[in-house]
């Protein structure tokens, strides 16, 4: 039994789902699930599609190049079983799959960094420019206390005043 | 045991008439323009297709009435399009979606014969 990836979304087939289809040059193209097959007869480029595998690797999203990629591969060759090459396999796999997950988290983390910092500035800019769908003109120009005082200040100044605001 | 024969070839007649067998796809017309920088054979005649098969254009996949058509469609955009999508890298395969999926290269043990 192996566990094949799917040609078009790169996720693992299990065996009892998904179709493969064989071409006339004996080429195998295996499909997770009828969504893959489809786009694959509509002739989709996998890395034009956003959320296959292969564009995601392609645009950074997911990390690329690791050293925990190279013990996941196809092995062709067959090996003679032995008990404590299984068991030490199976130990090694659940950590470096632990390994895998906290590295791709990170990267993930530094690709959404800086991400916040920008909102809260976007957010700002548009309570600023909005004001007046949450109070009217003619209240704020009575009232000079209820009007957002124009000082540059630190971001996390800014995201307190916000937050007063909007409450 | 003529059962079975005849089951085999009802099989393998439908799956040539299956549409997804009947064009070729990106990755083929990209193999096929790798290798036939080597080797261009005289095509084979074959009535069904227009002009007898003489008039071909490999990187669409199509057969043309006439050397002239043929000549004509090398000028069209689609034509044009893909002959520049051909032109860059190879088409999405097998190999391409596991290392996507996070495996590394296939490991198919020491060389056993001198190629």
């Amino acid at each position: 039994m192996r566990l094949e990836k799917c040609w078009f979304c790169s996720s693992t087939v299990y065996p009892g789902h998904g179709i493969q289809f064989v071409r006339n040059d004996a080429k195998i193209f295996r499909f997770c699930r009828s969504k893959c097959h489809k786009n694959f007869k509509m002739k989709r480029n996998p890395r034009k599609v956003k959320w296959t595998k292969a564009y995601r690797r392609l645009h950074g999203k997911d990390m690329t190049q690791d050293s925990t990629f190279e013990f996941e591969r196809k092995r062709n060759r067959p090996e003679r079983y032995d008990r404590n090459l299984a068991e030490n396999t199976l130990k090694a796999i659940k950590k470096i799959d632990k390994i895998r997950v906290a590295r791709e988290e990170r990267h993930h983390k530094l690709r959404m960094k800086g991400k916040k910092a920008k909102e809260q500035k976007e957010a700002a800019i548009e309570l600023e420019q909005g004001i007046h769908l949450v109070k009217a003109p003619s209240v704020l120009a009575q009232d000079q206390s209820l009007t957002l005082p124009k000082i540059k200040v630190k971001v996390q100044a800014q995201a307190e005043e916000n937050q007063a605001m909007e409450e | 045991m003529v059962k079975i024969l005849i089951r085999w070839n009802i099989f393998y007649c439908v799956s040539v008439f299956l549409t997804e067998n009947l064009c070729l796809r990106d990755d083929a017309v990209y193999d096929e323009l790798q290798r036939s920088d080597s080797a261009k054979n005289p095509l084979p005649f074959d009535e069904d297709l227009p002009g007898m098969g003489q008039y071909y254009c490999l990187h669409c996949d199509r057969y043309f009435a006439h050397e002239s058509v043929r000549d004509e469609h090398f000028k069209t955009k689609r034509h044009k399009k893909r002959v520049k999508e051909m032109m860059g890298p190879k088409p999405h395969t097998q190999l391409d979606a596991d290392l996507a999926a996070g495996m590394g290269m296939p490991d198919n043990g020491p060389k056993l014969m001198p190629v």
